[in-house]
């Protein structure tokens, strides 16, 4: 909130003083936090200035960086003084919660505001045709802003590198972040009852029965009737062969589909927690961190938690490990990315480009990745510092798990512009199924029909 | 003297100008107020309702009556609708009856009451989201504190927010315990209020306690319960804070009342202009049905006897 307030500064004298105290702050800041940052990090000015990029082209300038409190801008923040160094340009954060950010920013965008200048973003597909993101090949292919060769794009991941490609060929966004669904199963409990870590989803229902007891969950994975819930449930329909969007329709009745819904619900329903057709990620991780579950699976970012002993019951006992199979087809887990886009209505959008190729440029994600970000960045994966931060065997199940998935499917779903309401009755219709008050089969095709009806033609 | 009453007049005249310009500037403030977040918002919202604006799709275009068509065609707002006015008879009986019955309580000056009746107030006093993120926590079938208490006593766990019914019980249980203070609060004042005569009368007649509260006590009460009534009546049709952050209107769309399903529609799936024609909808149902309540069941009105 104090960054809201600023805008609406008014200049008095008092106010002037004050301000010309806190920018001679501001101006020593970068020198003292900057220089600590560095020393963490390992890279200086330097690894910045080699490039053949016109860094200081906006100095003086002011962006607004808009996002959520998320392991991104927990890890890039310590980090923009020595974009301000670099560049000249000054940065403002507005970082909210997650919910509150995502659900306010349409609003924001859709009535044409130029701020933020840079933000976070999930819902790609509607911020394009809504005309809310730049497009960015111009900015990619000006010498002035970025030197190729530096910037080095076959370093980041090949998911995360076509994640932002648009049919058109247009890039819209960078993508920030790389999470892939990941198994985790807690060893303590798997070695009692003398199993091996479930390769197929037939030895991971198995597995889970043999898990459940009175005091112990066999699985536990959220399924929540809303649409952000549908996260695990994707990569099994994927991985049966299933997809939820075919040529622009909703395709979640098919029967790969159906036949991953019918076991998606069988392991919750038979070896899940009591209540977990009300579980989101938080209610998963939790019941997984304190030992209340043997097994769960969800986005990669769980291993940072999982593995962390002050927060997490089990951080000894955990295996992270590849996303099962059907046994006859390959595994393909469900992956994200969190992008960041330049509004196509901010005053000051080669700053703000220029801001994004500075936080995903291979100096930045090594010294982001130390602190436990997943980034998008081969070189940042394979340093020292991020496998120490998140887990050696986490890493590696994480970045084998990104390699299998398959990021035109997800883009297919996720970046509809009614991509919303696709995944609620998605979400609505397995909750159905989950409770057993309608069949898998019944629950999938009244979701498809309900969902293709709201669908603008 | 001729100039005089003049003069008296046009001093008259002057004062009455300046008490005009003082009016107008003491309610300038609440006007612009009331007119940029109500009317503004309610006249563009109803303006949206009668498009079919969708933010990721833009532009909008002019659709008649087609959002308030597809609206009363479709099951899910008969669901919502049918869904919210369980949840809203319920727990505002349930919180009439407790509230009442601590107000009566907590009438009769002992030396514990003061204490008492701060404890009771309390739940309006926590931040309301703070309140129902702890309760999700609570409800949490297997870390839960409610579950334990339940195991603690040899019975079996529940499934609080898992299951269609019990997810709805569990919400109109939160919805009580955060609003019967606010009707022990209205009470509690109207019981205050109340002329000493009537009770005296009924003490002199040989009238039993029950036969005090059902005929002196509670047709005095009258206009204090519907007040009291009509607020919180209001207040859980709209209810929004304790399902989002509890089920989400789930599982299924068993607790998707009608507010959920028009922020569903406007603020998730960004299509303002369906989700403005159901909150238009909820203001109708409102409005009528508050006008029912007012005329006609002359609760307004303090019985004679």
């Amino acid at each position: 909130m104090t960054d809201r307030n600023k805008e609406r500064f008014v200049l008095s004298r008092r106010a002037f003083t004050r301000s010309a105290f806190m920018a001679g702050t501001a101006l020593a800041m970068p020198a003292i936090i900057g220089r600590s940052a560095f020393a963490q990090g390992g890279a200086g000015l330097e690894a910045y200035t080699s490039a053949n990029v016109d860094w200081k082209r906006h100095a003086g300038t002011k962006i607004m960086v808009g996002g959520a409190t998320h392991p991104w801008s927990n890890a890039v923040t310590p980090f923009i003084p020595q974009f301000t160094e670099l560049t000249g340009i000054e940065v403002e954060t507005d970082f909210r919660s997650e919910t509150e950010f995502l659900t306010a920013l349409p609003i924001k965008l859709a009535s044409g505001s130029p701020t933020p200048d840079v933000f976070m973003y999930l819902a790609y597909g509607q911020g394009i045709t809504a005309g809310w993101l730049e497009p960015l090949n111009a900015y990619y292919e000006n010498k002035d802003l970025v030197d190729p060769a530096w910037y080095d794009e076959a370093d980041i991941l090949k998911s995360a590198r076509e994640y932002p490609l648009w049919q058109n060929g247009e890039r819209y966004a960078f993508a920030i972040t790389a999470e892939a669904q990941t198994l985790y199963v807690n060893r303590g409990y798997l070695k009692e009852k003398g199993l091996d870590t479930p390769k197929t989803f037939d030895e991971l229902l198995a597995a889970a029965r043999a898990l459940k007891s009175n005091d112990v969950a066999g699985i536990a994975m959220r399924a929540k009737a809303a649409g952000n819930a549908t996260f695990p449930l994707t990569g099994f329909i994927y991985s049966y062969g299933g997809e939820l969007v075919r040529d622009g329709r909703v395709a979640y009745d098919s029967p790969e589909a159906i036949a991953a819904v019918e076991m998606f619900t069988t392991l919750l329903r038979e070896a899940g927690p009591i209540g977990v057709s009300n579980y989101d990620w938080y209610e998963a991780l939790n019941d997984f961190m304190q030992g209340a579950s043997a097994i769960t699976s969800d986005t990669s970012n769980f291993a940072t938690d999982i593995s962390n002993p002050q927060k997490s019951k089990v951080a000894a006992d955990a295996g992270f490990a590849l996303f099962p199979t059907t046994g006859s087809r390959p595994a393909i887990p469900n992956m994200s990315c969190w992008q960041a886009a330049v509004n196509s209505k901010s005053n000051n959008k080669e700053a703000a480009f220029l801001f994004l190729l500075w936080a995903t440029s291979k100096a930045t994600s090594l010294q982001t990745s130390a602190r436990g970000l997943a980034t998008t960045r081969v070189s940042a994966w394979e340093s020292e510092g991020f496998r120490s931060a998140f887990g050696q065997e986490a890493a590696q199940a994480a970045l084998a798990n990104l390699h299998n998935a398959d990021a035109e499917l997800a883009k297919r779903a996720r970046f509809h512009p009614q991509s919303p309401q696709i995944l609620n009755e998605l979400a609505v219709g397995v909750s159905l199924a989950l409770s057993g008050s309608e069949t898998a089969e019944k629950a999938m095709k009244d979701a498809a029909a309900k969902a293709n009806a709201q669908l603008r033609k | 003297m001729g100039k005089r009453p003049a003069g008296g007049s046009g001093r008259k005249a002057s004062w009455r100008r300046e008490r005009g310009h003082f009016i107008l500037l003491m309610l300038t403030p609440a006007i612009v107020l009331l007119t940029g977040l109500i009317l503004v918002p309610f006249v563009v919202g109803f303006g949206l309702s009668f498009t079919d604006y969708i933010l990721s799709l833009p532009p909008a275009r002019f659709a008649g009556f087609d959002n308030y068509m597809t609206l009363l065609s479709t099951p899910e707002f008969w669901g919502s609708l049918r869904v919210t006015l369980i949840f809203t008879v319920c727990s505002v009986v349930l919180q009439t009856a407790i509230g009442l019955g601590l107000a009566i309580l907590l009438h009769e000056e002992t030396r514990g009451v003061p204490i008492l009746r701060a404890i009771y107030l309390l739940p309006m006093a926590v931040t309301p989201i703070a309140a129902v993120f702890t309760f999700r926590m609570m409800f949490n079938p297997s870390l839960g504190v409610f579950n334990h208490i339940l195991m603690g006593m040899g019975l079996p766990p529940q499934d609080w927010l898992g299951t269609g019914n019990m997810a709805l019980l569990s919400l109109i249980l939160v919805d009580t315990w955060q609003h019967a203070p606010f009707i022990l609060l209205i009470i509690a004042g109207g019981l205050a209020s109340l002329p000493g005569d009537p009770f005296e009368a009924a003490k002199i007649d040989g009238a039993t306690p029950w036969q005090t509260f059902r005929l002196v006590t509670l047709p005095l009460l009258k206009p204090f319960l519907a007040i009291a009534l009509l607020f919180r009546s209001i207040d859980a049709f709209k209810t929004f804070d304790i399902i989002y952050v509890l089920t989400s209107g789930g599982p299924g769309t068993s607790t998707t009342t009608l507010n959920m399903y028009a922020y569903k529609q406007a603020i998730e799936f960004v299509s303002l202009g369906y989700g403005s024609s159901v909150a238009i909808v909820m203001l109708i149902i409102i409005t009528i049905v508050t006008q029912l309540f007012l005329r006609r069941s002359r609760l307004l009105t303090v019985a004679e006897s």
